[in-house]
């Protein structure tokens, strides 16, 4: 167990994930979390901050606290250096449509910008080649930098809401890289702008947290708690820093990074909101810094080699001889199970075919029953309301039933795991399971299977793998259809043959493709979920084209395949008509909607100078004991402020409608960029953000057509 | 010398003293008792005391007199020392006493089949429940407890042995003694040195034999010639008991080894509720309605669980079975059926005693049936019945509905049966099932039931506190984020109201009791409604469509009162 060195009760909420750490004095450490009514508390226990006013407030509750007023929702928090003129850091404050850069030691705006795509997470340092530390916002699909004046030298697109962001040196080049999480399960690298696929934690929504050492997997668990914060510290001095995890339930544990084992742990009443670094205690050392959403915080020393073994487990012996014993005993369970097998079988007067009641204390099913394992897509059938989907086939050899299948996979379920269990009456030997993924991914299948008599209170399980090519809801289609309007064309440095194997190995194929009599390849898909037509061909030159009116599916089949090719670099030619047009009119909507917020900030305006001319003479009305025209004036201004409240209304739809049109605008962008590899994906996507800036749609479409305006 | 008497503890609550072969007299426990021992391991001062544990975790002492016994105390959650009213303690599987805090004074030692050991200490001797000392969890469920000194001479001891055969014992003795030497190498001594070298040799010889006999095995899978792949059932320790204080059922099943995963399958709606200490990943699957499935849920364990709990909720007149398919995780892969009945009124619960001052409706059933077949039928729609047939001409039960209080009074012999319940749905589900079994037998039964409208007056008279007490709680629970930003601006909060400040003083425990009652309000409204349609249906009238109406009623009911539900409820 975990002891901390010191333990403090701020007396105030905090929003889980907002913590940081500040020194804005550049010398002195203070906690800064967002907490209830749209508010940020720094939390300086050393020295008094500056004077309060304009944002600043000194609590009422506690001398050491001090208030900030930001008056929107505070969506992310950090600290950092962002300017070498000024000592200390600089707190930059991310709501859903603005950013705050915000010098705490003077109380003074440091710079205070518009992001219309919201600021999820945001980041502070150096990226790549740029010189000076940037503020890194992540919002909608997009991904800000700023720097210390306010200007915003960095952008790109992400495929999905960008949940978190992280900064580090990824490759070993000494310059920094961006890591993004986002809503669609994806962690991508940014190296200066363009996406690249050095050890990095990671923590998802459902639970998992794990440890990556470049693209390789060390561990990863998964808990049915949800992972707040996550935090790399070297708590026990061994000079390898741990993975420290916040849980939702209070838990708080550090793991070693190679082996994902729990080294150290601890436990808060409430959820974890947030774990931070820093020298609370001015010894020159920091601390790992924990809080909970009650305002709990608890710091923890990094422990010295000498001390390091007084916090190991002091049962250690005991602890091993425990194991050792389960492994025994678990192992004698298993050699039961084999002698008592032998001791059946040669007995022989056991027989099979019957179900294991609770009298029998056995279960047994023939020696020689194997499982059949068969993928198939199945086009549906729509009088019993089935769509088209892919569909897994489970046979047993004889006579034996599959009493119940569960799949375990990730992604592709509501949960992580499907489970078909048919009724008594209809068990049968051969089963067949729909699946619908929803993404093109490759996914493993775990499957356990059942297998027994009816009626059985005993079954053998059997476990096998199968995997899920990526673009398995794709079926081969046999006759000619009419090629869609949208293309992507581009030519491969490759043989023809490379393609086909490619097609092979990540669809659903009966059989293997051959290339036809010129060398070229030339075949349909039906999509299983839109059913609409997929188009590939390669003459043998291998110039390829691909034939959708699905961009995304476009992108995803070029990455794949750049991927499966290791290509460095990956010029097309493309149109999509719908989806263009589709962007035309997205634009004009931002457009309509950008005007109607001004108007209706306008209009908030004019409403504010009427309501304090309304208050001043009702509260005159009062003075005079006019009591009727008071209620006069109280009655306006009770008309106004319902005014203001639909107004309110009114702005809050349009924001969220402009909203969603920026963010399906990046995507577009995102998908325009990832027809192309390389460095031609990364032109593509800074030279779409000009055409955006400057309001050029038909450049836009030229771009995402040639790749460059 | 004294004489010896026995006393029995039942399944029925019940403690049963005996003279000879008869039972002198009988005493009711809030639960089944599982674990009887003398107070102070020798009675006490008369030898007359007697401690029993009982099934979901209670602990009380009761004193057996000649004619009636007294009950002294009832620890509910262990005395309530700081404990967090939401954890509710396992089932009392062992107890014994021993000085472990070298007052002079035997402690009370507690084996849970939660896997929790307790030590509390008397501190006003058999006057009052005793105090939680110390606690520890080991993940298994213990089987046996006992104080003494075993392994260090001078030092208390406890020794406990678990479900998977386990044997450990918890020390008093100060651990550091072998602790570091300077060079920060951890001294093992040489005892476990040797023990550990032992197990190792052991354990590298059984691997040896394991892989020969899985090739083995392998093989004959393989092969045409027809044998037999046998695997014996692995023991499996399932329990599912009522929970009384809110109404759910808690299944927990234990296995010898790890256990990898678990499917809970149920042909009836039922809700799964987290249990905290669980660490499996739980996963629900989507349920097709004509697979006869309602709930698929699949428990994957983390490594080393050998004990899983389930907290369920069931609906009163929704019946059926759950079924657990349990795999371990053992070669050759192999899991393990097992199921549970889930009963008409599977929230019921057996009292003995029957308040007759109530208002009853009555359901009468006349036919020709066996008192056997009755028999069946009734244990059939209630738990905490025995199977067999009691013995003499007629059985009387009575039950208690755990969630609202109503009772249920059974009266039943051959040809004849009579119900009684002051609540309406309780008659009413019993009616339909009994119906059901009956026609399934083909025995023809004559039905007759008397309404009374009082009981539905007084029902709603028990609902209406629980509901008034619910939707307040709701309302200060909402408030309570909204008083807490107003106080961190104010540096006194005195000029609020006294329910104001009573909702900021009491935060977090109204948060604690929100949490710890999901859906409550639901259940609640579930109940009237139900309470509701079965009134007409007595009647023979459908007032399916005027439900919405009194789910309106319902959500208003904090500025209205009981007046106009019941207006509602007696309206034609």
């Amino acid at each position: 167990m975990l002891v901390p060195v010191f333990t403090l009760d701020l007396k105030q909420k905090i929003l889980p994930g907002r913590v940081c750490i500040g020194k804005y004095d550049s010398a002195h450490a203070c906690l800064t979390a967002s907490t209830t009514a749209d508010k940020v508390f720094i939390h300086n226990p050393h020295q008094r901050l500056g004077t309060s006013g304009g944002r600043m407030s000194l609590s009422q509750s506690s001398a050491e606290i001090s208030l900030l007023n930001i008056n929107q929702t505070v969506s992310a928090i950090t600290a950092g250096v962002l300017t070498q003129a000024r000592h200390g850091d600089t707190l930059v404050v991310g709501t859903p449509t603005n950013v705050l850069a915000y010098d705490v030691q003077n109380n003074a705006d440091v710079f205070y910008k518009d992001v219309s795509d919201g600021a999820n997470a945001i980041a502070i340092g150096r990226l790549g080649h740029h010189l000076s530390p940037m503020a890194l916002i992540g919002g909608n699909c997009s991904i800000h930098g700023f720097d210390s004046e306010g200007n915003d030298p960095f952008w790109t697109v992400t495929g999905d809401n960008v949940t978190s962001l992280t900064l580090t040196d990824f490759d070993g080049d000494e310059e920094n890289e961006l890591l993004v999480g986002s809503e669609d399960f994806d962690i991508r690298v940014f190296k200066n702008e363009e996406i690249m696929d050095l050890a990095f934690g990671y923590a998802l929504a459902n639970g998992t947290v794990g440890v990556y050492e470049k693209l390789a997997r060390w561990w990863r668990i998964k808990s049915k708690n949800q992972a707040i914060a996550i935090y790399s510290y070297d708590l026990d001095g061994d000079g390898v820093p741990e993975l420290i995890t916040g849980w939702s339930n209070g838990k708080i544990d550090a793991r070693n990074d190679r082996s994902g084992e729990v080294m150290f742990k601890d436990n808060f009443q409430s959820t974890v909101a947030g774990i931070v670094e820093g020298d609370y205690r001015m010894d020159g050392k920091n601390q790992l810094i924990a809080c909970s959403v009650d305002g709990e915080v608890r710091g923890y020393k990094a422990s010295t080699a000498e001390t390091r073994y007084s916090m190991m487990d002091v049962n250690i012996e005991q602890e091993t001889i425990r194991e050792l014993s389960q492994r025994r005993h678990t192992l004698l369970l298993e050699l039961k199970n084999y002698e008592e097998n032998q001791r059946m079988g040669s007995s022989g007067e056991i027989v099979y075919g019957k179900p294991s009641t609770a009298g029998d204390q056995v279960g047994i099913i023939p020696a020689n029953t194997q499982l059949q394992t068969g993928l198939a897509i199945n086009m549906g059938n729509e009088e019993k309301n089935k769509p088209p989907h892919v569909e897994i086939a489970l046979a047993t050899t004889n006579d034996t039933v599959i009493r119940a299948v569960i799949i375990f996979a990730e992604g592709i379920f509501e949960g992580e795991s499907h489970v078909y269990h048919p009724r008594e009456s209809i068990l049968t030997s051969n089963i067949r399971i729909p699946l619908y993924p929803p993404k093109d991914v490759p996914v493993d299948l775990h499957i356990k299977a059942m297998v027994g008599y009816k009626a059985s209170l005993h079954y053998h399980v059997f476990e096998l793998t199968r995997q899920l090519p990526r673009f398995s809801m794709y079926a081969l289609c046999t006759v000619a259809v009419t090629p869609p309007q949208g293309y992507v064309k581009f030519k491969l440095p490759e043989r023809v043959a490379r393609i086909v194997m490619w097609v092979n190995s990540n669809f659903l194929l009966l059989e293997d493709l051959q290339l036809d009599e010129d060398g070229a390849l030339d075949v349909s898909f039906l999509s299983l979920r839109t059913s609409m037509p997929l188009l590939i061909q390669a003459n043998n030159q291998c110039e390829m084209t691909i034939r959708t009116d699905d961009m995304e599916l476009a992108s995803d089949l070029i990455q794949a395949l750049a991927n499966y090719l290791n290509l460095e670099d990956l010029q097309v030619e493309a149109d999509f008509p719908s989806e263009l047009d589709q962007l035309a009119s997205l634009l004009e909507r931002v457009e309509e909607y950008h005007a109607t917020r001004q108007r209706l900030s306008a209009e908030m305006a004019d409403h504010s100078g009427v309501i304090r001319t309304l208050v001043v003479r009702a509260e005159d009305a009062r003075l005079m004991s006019d009591m009727e025209s008071m209620r006069h004036w109280y009655r306006e201004l009770y008309n106004l402020n319902k005014d203001l409240i639909s107004g309110y209304k009114i702005r809050c739809n349009n924001h969220q409608e402009l909203l969603n049109c920026l963010k399906q605008v990046n995507q577009t962008i995102q998908k325009a960029g990832r027809l192309r590899a390389g460095k031609s994906k990364t032109a593509v996507i800074s030279a779409c953000r000009q055409a955006i800036k400057s309001n050029n749609v038909s450049a836009l479409a030229k771009i995402i057509r040639t790749g460059s305006s | 010398m004294k004489n010896l008497v026995p006393v029995l503890a039942c399944e029925d609550r019940l403690l049963r003293v005996m003279r000879d072969s008869d039972v002198l007299y009988s005493v009711e426990l809030p639960s089944p008792s599982t674990c009887l021992q003398l107070f102070y391991n020798d009675g006490g001062e008369n030898g007359d005391q007697l401690l029993y544990g009982t099934s979901d975790g209670k602990i009380g002492l009761v004193q057996l007199g000649r004619g009636a016994a007294i009950h002294r105390w009832v620890s509910e959650n262990g005395g309530g020392a700081g404990s967090v009213g939401s954890s509710r303690r396992g089932g009392v599987t062992s107890m014994d006493h021993h000085d472990m805090t070298g007052d002079g004074i035997r402690d009370l030692i507690v084996g849970r089949d939660d896997g929790s050991l307790e030590v509390y200490s008397y501190e006003d001797g058999d006057e009052a429940e005793p105090t939680l000392r110390f606690s520890m969890a080991c993940n298994e469920s213990v089987t046996s407890v006992q104080g003494a000194v075993v392994g260090s001479a001078g030092y208390d001891e406890i020794v406990a042995s678990t479900y998977t055969g386990w044997v450990f014992g918890a020390t008093t003795e100060p651990m550091d003694r072998h602790m570091t030497s300077e060079s920060g190498v951890v001294q093992i001594s040489q005892d476990s040195k040797l023990k550990i070298e032992k197990l190792r040799g052991e354990i590298d010889d059984l691997q040896q034999r394991v892989l020969r006999e899985r090739d083995q095995y392998q093989a004959a899978t393989q092969s045409a010639f027809p044998g037999i792949s046998a695997v014996p059932f692995f023991s499996i320790n399932d329990k599912m008991t009522l929970n009384r204080s809110d109404a759910s059922y808690l299944l927990s099943l234990e296995v010898q080894t790890a256990i990898d995963n678990v499917l809970l399958q149920s042909d009836v709606p039922i809700d799964l509720l987290d249990v905290e200490k669980n660490s499996a990943v739980v996963s629900y699957s989507t349920c097709d309605p004509d697979s006869g499935n309602f709930l698929l849920a699949t428990y994957r364990c983390q490594a080393n669980t050998t004990r899983l709990e389930v907290r369920i909720r069931t609906i009163e007149g929704q019946y059926g079975t759950l079924q657990a398919y349990i795999t371990p995780r053992l070669q050759p892969k192999c899991c393990q059926v097992r199921q549970y009945r889930i009963k008409p009124l599977s929230l019921h619960s057996r009292i003995h005693s029957f308040d007759p001052n109530r208002p009853y409706n009555v359901l009468t059933l006349k036919g020709h049936f066996t008192f056997p077949e009755i028999h069946s039928w009734v244990v059939f729609c209630l738990p905490e019945l025995p199977e067999r047939t009691p013995t003499g001409e007629q059985a009387e039960f009575t039950f208690v509905s755990t969630f609202l209080e109503t009772q249920l009074h059974c009266v039943y012999s051959a040809k004849e049966a009579i119900f009684k319940s002051d609540n309406i749905s309780t008659i009413s589900i019993l009616k339909d099932v009994l119906t059901k079994e009956a026609t399934r037998k083909k025995v023809q039964l004559d039905i007759s039931c008397e309404v009374s409208e009082e009981s539905v007056v007084h029902a709603l008279q028990l609902l209406h506190p629980r509901l008034g007490a619910q939707l307040m709680l709701a309302k200060q629970v909402s408030l309570i984020d909204a008083l807490r930003e107003l106080s961190s601006h104010e540096s006194d909060t005195s000029f609020l109201s006294p329910e104001y400040q009573y909702i900021l003083d009491n935060a977090d425990d109204l948060q604690a009791q929100y949490r710890k009652q999901p859906c409550h309000l639901e259940r609640l409204y579930g109940m009237i409604t139900d309470l509701y349609i079965d009134k007409y249906k007595f009647k023979g009238i459908n007032v399916k469509s005027r439900v919405p109406q009194l789910l309106e009623i319902l959500d208003n009911y904090g500025n209205l009162n009981i007046q106009h539900l019941t207006n509602f409820f007696q309206a034609q």
